[in-house]
């Protein structure tokens, strides 16, 4: 049996990280709902409609296990860690207070988005999706700032009694890591989202080549366009928050780079590589500028160094790569674009127009199959990017549960045997795991609406 | 009245809204326990459109309770590990499974293997997670835990006021599921179920104000001094409305039924608020000395009060448009 500080920490993790990975899907799948949603309702185009009646149905599975598996975390910050709720629930208590109404409004519209499509006229069934998804981005958000002030309390004074009182009610916000974590998180709620969702589709292509018709291609579109657009803006975002942590947690700076020590230069790792002066020139525009490293930090106050190193390399790794995707994605989608209007103005100018044939620019991207198999790998890598980042933010910020305010050990219950509950809960999630994703498998298949009939010869069946 | 009072307010009329709310989903999910397909249906039908925001009252009372008063919170949590924690399990199974069983078959045809197992995941959670609540708020009026958990894992179970609540509480979601779900039965024209829930409704609440009855010698004295003082009023709004219920259930009035079931708890509720108060562990830690900070908990009431605002009316906003008329 494992001990009872390591098996509270583990189920910490172990409901996080599942939480997380659903929650995700239920923060971005309403926009991409949204946005199926109108486009069908502005260009009349069915693909489109069906595209977001089928993703109501997985978010409304993924919405219903993302609240249950929220409500464990709520209550299981009493059940494992009583002493930091009860000494400072009230400090992050606004954050969830929000939390909780943002997500009350969310669960309510989402109600009336699920069971509405007869009873609301289009337009107002279009309107019910746009509470859902600002109260399941708000609600993320919200959280995410309870986080922050983890990390970095503010507000906390000593009272009459000699211990520390929560006095700021807004300290979640006023967090100096809370505005890279927020929006670092949105992003990577986006990017997850629409990844996977392009994944989905991609797949579908590959397996079935009669699936490359206009439904798929589009739900593989929109999908890719909301986690490539936000691709690059991640990276900006990282290196943003990246920057605030090496101003607010050295400890945690100095883990995620593995500089064991204070020094003039420093160099930048990138996997086995590594680059002289780079870390001092990329943190402070000065290839010679001092970073502070592990040895400044007391050794009972420094956190595990190779777990969150390697996490994040691992994540910026993941950035990179779906940073080269999101380019090389764009050029395909150009040339492409470039070569049908030359093809479309050829057929239009001569009446019978000869082609070079499907071959260079005029190639769709979803006909590509390096494309589409590059597309199924980044289905799951901004995922396995989030649950590393979340590592190198909560293992980065160990010892502490409140960063230099309230060690891990002190806040734990006098409890015992937690370790069958971490026996349990990871039986019961991973029960739950599998069945969810049987679910949304299932939800997947399904007829789905053909492409019309082509009125005039475009692209692909231009007359030879 | 200060913003801590208000506080402690607004998580009652969250307790009671997650009690009438919350507690009919669950006995909606022990009447899923049926071998008749009409039955099942009407269930699904009633619960899928709201039972999310009915659970949302429960996310809402543990936020504001760890905001308002974190110390009853933490002394909370170490207290009633075992009954809060096979409350969790219940929770996540329920929700889970309701939701799995209802989109086991998105498309008709063949449902996903293991469907026809979640549905009874589904009721039979549904009928844990109100016991283990029960039991805890029994427990806490017994005045037997203590707020470092030292009274032992086990022992809110171990007794027969917490084991008389646990029953009480699951009987209570019974019978409020079947005033509702006789009156969303005359609603579609089904006679048979209209039959079958009143039935169901007048059997409970019977059985309902009989625990409730038999809980009284098991009350501790101090408890009985409350209920005949200051929670006098809770006990008779109770108790009236347990009885106006099952005269209107008798006569056939569905519609006002519902509303005079609904009393029936929230009185039982309000009565075991005011007879354990001022305390949050009877003995061990005062509600009052266990609140946020002045500084924290105004802003927080003003949060809340403008937040239920807003909520309260897209919620009904929501069951009218819900409710109107057929698909």
């Amino acid at each position: 049996m494992i001990d009872d500080l390591t098996a509270a920490r583990e189920q910490m993790e172990l409901s996080l990280s599942f939480h997380i990975v659903f929650a995700v899907l239920g923060v971005g799948m309403p926009w991409l709902m949204l946005a199926a949603e109108w486009r069908g309702l502005r260009t009349g185009d069915p693909r489109w409609t069906a595209l977001a009646r089928r993703w109501s149905k997985a978010v409304a599975v993924l919405f219903a296990v993302g609240a249950v598996s929220g409500t464990v975390l709520s209550i299981e910050f009493g059940l494992l860690w009583p002493v930091f709720m009860a000494r400072f629930g009230s400090a992050i208590g606004l954050s969830f207070t929000l939390e909780s109404f943002a997500f009350f409004i969310e669960a309510i519209f989402l109600a009336l988005y699920l069971y509405g499509w007869n009873r609301l006229s289009p337009r107002v069934h279009l309107l019910t999706a746009v509470p859902v998804a600002l109260g399941g981005m708000a609600s993320a958000l919200f959280v995410t700032t309870a986080n922050a002030w983890m990390n970095g309390p503010v507000g906390l004074v000593t009272g009459p009694k000699g211990d520390l009182v929560a006095t700021e009610p807004l300290g979640p916000f006023l967090a100096p890591t809370a505005d890279p974590q927020m929006v670092h998180m949105a992003l990577a709620a986006l990017m997850c989202t629409g990844l996977a969702v392009a994944a989905v589709y991609a797949f579908a292509m590959l397996r079935d080549p009669a699936k490359r018709d206009g439904y798929h291609r589009r739900g593989l579109a929109a999908g890719a366009l909301l986690g490539l657009t936000c691709a690059p803006l991640q990276v900006l975002v990282g290196d943003w928050a990246t920057r605030v942590v090496a101003d607010v947690q050295p400890a945690k700076f100095a883990a995620m780079e593995s500089l064991p020590e204070t020094m003039d230069g420093a160099p930048f790792h990138a996997g086995p590589f590594e680059i002289p002066n780079a870390l001092s020139l990329l943190l402070h525009f000065d290839p010679h500028a001092r970073v502070v490293g592990m040895d400044a930090i007391p050794p009972p106050d420094r956190p595990p160094v190779a777990v969150v190193h390697w996490s994040f390399q691992l994540m910026a790794g993941i950035g990179t790569a779906l940073l080269a995707l999101a380019a090389w994605a764009l050029w395909l989608y150009l040339r492409h674009r470039r070569a049908t209007r030359a093809a479309r103005a050829a057929v239009s100018g001569s009446g019978t127009g000869v082609l070079a044939g499907r071959t260079g620019g005029a190639v769709h991207p979803t006909d590509r199959r390096v494309f589409l198999l590059a597309m199924v790998a980044a289905g799951p890598a901004p995922f396995v990017a989030l649950l590393a980042g979340w590592i190198v933010t909560e293992v980065g910020r160990q010892p502490w549960i409140v960063y230099r305010v309230m060690r891990v050990p002190e806040a734990l219950t006098s409890q015992t045997g937690l370790a069958t509950y971490l026996y349990a809960t990871a039986v019961i999630y991973l029960v739950l795991a599998v069945a969810l994703v049987a679910i949304l498998r299932r939800i997947a298949r399904g007829t789905t609406p053909p492409d019309p009939a082509p009125t005039t010869p475009v692209r692909d069946e231009v007359p030879a | 009245m200060s913003a801590v009072d208000g506080l402690g307010l607004v998580i009652f009329v969250g307790l009671a809204a997650y009690t009438v709310l919350g507690g009919a989903d669950f006995g909606a999910g022990l009447w899923d326990l049926s071998r008749d397909r009409a039955q099942r249906d009407l269930v699904a039908r009633a619960m899928a459109p709201v039972w999310e925001a009915n659970h949302v009252w429960l996310i809402f009372v543990v936020i504001t309770l760890f905001t308002g008063f974190p110390g009853a919170f933490g002394a909370l949590s170490r207290a009633l590990v075992a009954p809060v924690s096979v409350a969790l399990l219940g929770i996540v199974l329920r929700g889970a499974a309701f939701v799995f069983r209802q989109y086991g078959a998105p498309y008709g045809g063949a449902p996903v293997r293991g469907t026809a197992l979640w549905g009874r995941v589904f009721a039979i959670s549904s009928l844990v997670t109100p016991f283990a609540f029960g039991t805890a708020a029994g427990a806490l009026a017994a005045g037997t835990l203590r707020a470092d958990g030292s009274a032992g894992l086990w022992s809110p179970f171990l007794a027969p006021l917490p084991l008389l609540a646990g029953l009480l509480a699951v009987t209570c979601c019974a019978y409020l599921a079947a005033v509702y779900l006789s009156r969303d039965a005359e609603r579609i024209d089904s006679p048979a179920l209209v039959a079958r829930f009143r039935r169901r409704a007048l059997g409970t609440g019977v059985v309902a104000g009989g625990l409730a009855l038999a809980a009284l010698p098991v009350l501790p004295p101090a408890l009985g001094v409350e209920l005949r003082g200051v929670g006098l009023p809770a006990v008779v709004v109770s108790a009236a409305g347990g009885v106006l219920g099952l005269v209107l259930l008798w006569r056939r009035r569905h519609r006002a039924a519902r509303v005079a079931a609904a009393c029936a708890p929230v009185g039982l509720l309000a009565g075991w608020a005011l007879g354990v108060y001022p305390w949050v562990l009877p003995g061990q830690v005062l509600l009052a000395e266990s609140a946020a900070p002045p500084v924290i908990a105004g802003p927080v009431l003003l949060v809340l009060l403008t937040g239920l605002a807003i909520v309260a009316p897209s919620y009904v906003f929501m069951l009218r448009v819900l409710r109107a008329g057929v698909d």
